[in-house]
């Protein structure tokens, strides 16, 4: 038979494959306007943090011979900032990849800005006797460590629970001088995960009730806390 | 270096995809202005003689409904001649037939058993009609379908083939409402691929052909068990038209159950493919239009691309579930729950492109509801279709591939 199939244009077919390039290469755009968004907000979040240690440390450094309750330092509000800026380095990470240069460059200066409120932290407690909670933890996500994701979990909800808790978290492998010598003078080995507490170094997994044991005014804490919404509620339920 | 090699293939396999989307959306808006014509109940000027075949083999329960919706059809009784061919059945499917033995429009043959195909061919050999066409016995059709068909015939005397609209009729389970909501679907599709003359099936239900197109290029054949995929690419050989009747509709019963839906749709799936490899000459060529270079590749490709796509899904899926899964393991349901930021918005590139995949998919749902039902009613199936269709597909698209790497045959039931 005689073919009166209809014959579809070179046209169309252009047509089409134009309209979806510029639909596959403005998804791609759109992304990664997102992403650059993304670094930005972690980036200015970063430069608070910076901004709050410098402020602090000049305080100090004012107010050495002063009295220590003068030192704006110690509270929860800071801690929080540096469990939402890890919150949101991590999801990062995770997004774009362990290799991705902007990741890796907002990593080490996180690594640093950890590092400096380490020292700040150090030296308030030198002078004013405090002593302060703090966990130092040493992860690796090149798949050699099995139980980072798990301790990792543990961490963020033991910070969710004690803003009063100051979680430093570096990765071990980690290209930065800074977290190199922090790794060094503590100690650690590479047996991940690595936890510090109170000069002490803890290997493997680490449950939340483990850390509990190691840390006992978390405990105190959390009676004290659930002892005030009790008088809280008994109050509220009286008037 | 294996993911990046990974993820370029599912690249160009979404490029492809979307291309094809995009490419049946340009022709759908090419179409929208005759897609708005409404169905016409008019007078023919001729009614082509018809004969309607219903085959049936253990249809008791069904195929008095069939043909009495066979005898309600607005078309002249002296055009119109059924032929009930009972294919050996083993029920009492002649003995409830035989209510119609008086009727003067019905004539009922009883053959031994030899499948389907030779069912149709035995009422075929026995029609003298201008129009032969089939009704499964578990489908019924709308009063006016006919009408439909014969206008488009009329219409254009180089249409050879007729073929309509196929609507689930009463969905109850939640895997029939899915699958009305894919028969939209499909529907769309067809209707797109009707003006390109790439349609590659001629269904079972009510589908009709002029008697010609069998003086010419021969009856049904046992094909994978899809002979209705078969003679409509063997048209197609011989550039002979089929068309798309989107006002005619006819209802069918899709399976209720997995088991029965994996069957049918195994059956489907290995007979595409099948078919398309005996009709591989077309594939590709230019001078089959579109069914050589978009619909046939298609029916052979289209599995594979469905499945690497799927699986690229469900490992991504199955690795998120996991990790929840440890996460709440780990440190207990409540701190488990996500934070709600916008920060935490999944943007990738990736994700985009699913956002993007999901809104034509809409569009041609939306669409395909308004061409299959005449207006756009929202419905569960649609959410069914979203969120099961992906899961429940792969089942049969895998057993497919492996059946016909394997050349193992599927059968009827």
């Amino acid at each position: 038979m005689k073919n009166i199939r209809a014959q579809i244009e070179t046209k169309k077919y252009v047509f089409a494959f134009v309209i979806t390039a510029v639909v596959f290469f403005s998804a791609l755009l759109i992304s990664n306007i997102f992403s650059r968004n993304r670094i930005a907000e972690v980036k200015s979040i970063e430069d608070k943090i910076a901004m709050d240690i410098l402020s602090s440390e000049t305080q100090f450094a004012l107010l050495k011979e002063s009295s220590c309750k003068s030192i704006d330092h110690g509270g929860t509000a800071f801690s929080e900032e540096l469990g939402v800026l890890a919150a949101r380095l991590s999801y990062m990470e995770e997004k774009l990849g362990d290799n991705d240069e902007e990741v890796i460059g907002l990593k080490k200066y996180y690594s640093l800005l950890q590092i400096k409120d380490y020292l700040l932290v150090e030296q308030v407690r030198q002078k004013c006797g405090v002593k302060p909670l703090t966990i130092i933890y040493f992860y690796s996500n090149l798949g050699d460590c099995e139980d980072c994701k798990r301790e990792g979990y543990v961490l963020t909800k033991l910070r969710e629970e004690f803003p009063e808790l100051r979680i430093y978290s570096f990765d071990y492998n980690l290209d930065l001088s800074a977290v190199k010598t922090m790794r060094s003078i503590q100690g650690v080995k590479n047996k991940l995960p690595a936890l510090i507490i109170w000069d002490e170094n803890y290997y493997g997994f680490k449950t939340a009730e483990d850390i509990e044991k190691i840390i006992p005014q978390l405990k105190r804490i959390r009676a004290e806390r659930e002892k005030e919404e009790a008088t809280k509620s008994a109050t509220s339920s009286k008037n | 270096m294996i993911e990046v090699f990974f993820d370029s293939i599912l690249y160009v396999f979404l490029f492809l995809t979307l291309y094809l989307e995009i490419f049946f959306l340009i022709t759908f808006f090419e179409e929208r202005l005759k897609l708005a014509v409404k169905s016409t109940t008019d007078k023919l000027s001729y009614y082509p003689s018809v004969t309607i075949i219903v085959p049936c083999w253990n249809e008791e329960k069904t195929v008095s409904k069939t043909v009495h919706s066979i005898l309600k059809l607005k078309y002249p009784k002296d055009r119109l001649e059924i032929f009930v061919v009972d294919d050996g059945s083993t029920d009492n499917t002649w003995k409830v037939v035989q209510e119609f033995a008086n009727n003067p429009q019905v004539k009922l043959f009883k053959k031994e058993n030899g499948g389907k195909h030779t069912a149709v061919n035995f009422g075929i050999e026995k029609s003298k009609s201008e129009l032969i066409g089939c009704l499964d016995a578990d489908s019924f059709v709308e009063k006016d379908a006919l009408h439909e068909i014969a206008t488009a015939f009329n219409e254009d005397p180089k249409m050879m083939a007729g073929i309509p609209t196929i609507i689930i009729h009463e969905p109850k389970t939640i895997l029939q409402k899915m699958q009305k909501t894919e028969y939209h679907n499909i529907a769309f599709f067809k209707r797109m691929l009707s003006p390109l003359d790439a349609i590659h099936i001629t269904p079972g239900p009510f589908s009709f052909f002029r008697r010609e197109v069998f003086e010419k290029i021969g009856l049904f054949k046992k094909a994978h068990n899809t002979e209705d995929m078969e003679l409509a690419l063997r048209m197609q050989s011989n550039h002979m038209r089929i068309r798309n009747v989107h006002t005619a509709r006819v209802y069918t019963t899709a399976p209720e159950s997995l088991h029965k839906l994996y069957r049918q749709r195994l059956r489907w799936a290995y007979g595409g493919m099948k078919n398309t490899l005996d009709y591989r000459f077309m594939l590709f060529r230019r001078e089959y239009g579109i069914l050589g270079m978009i619909t046939l590749p298609l029916s052979l490709f289209a599995v594979v691309i469905f499945l690497y796509n799927f699986s690229f899904v469900a490992f991504h899926a199955i690795q998120a579930v996991v990790e929840k899964a440890t996460e709440i393991s780990t440190v207990g349901f409540l701190f488990a729950i996500p934070t709600a930021s916008p920060f935490f918005f999944n943007t990738e590139f990736m994700a985009i492109l699913s956002y993007i995949f999901l809104g034509l998919g809409l569009v041609i749902m939306w669409n395909g509801v308004k061409l299959a039902e005449g207006r756009f009613r929202p419905s569960m199936g649609i959410l069914y279709f979203i969120a099961l269709y992906g899961i429940v597909a792969p089942i049969w698209f895998t057993r497919a591939i492996v059946n016909v790497l394997f050349s193992r045959a599927t059968s009827w039931r």
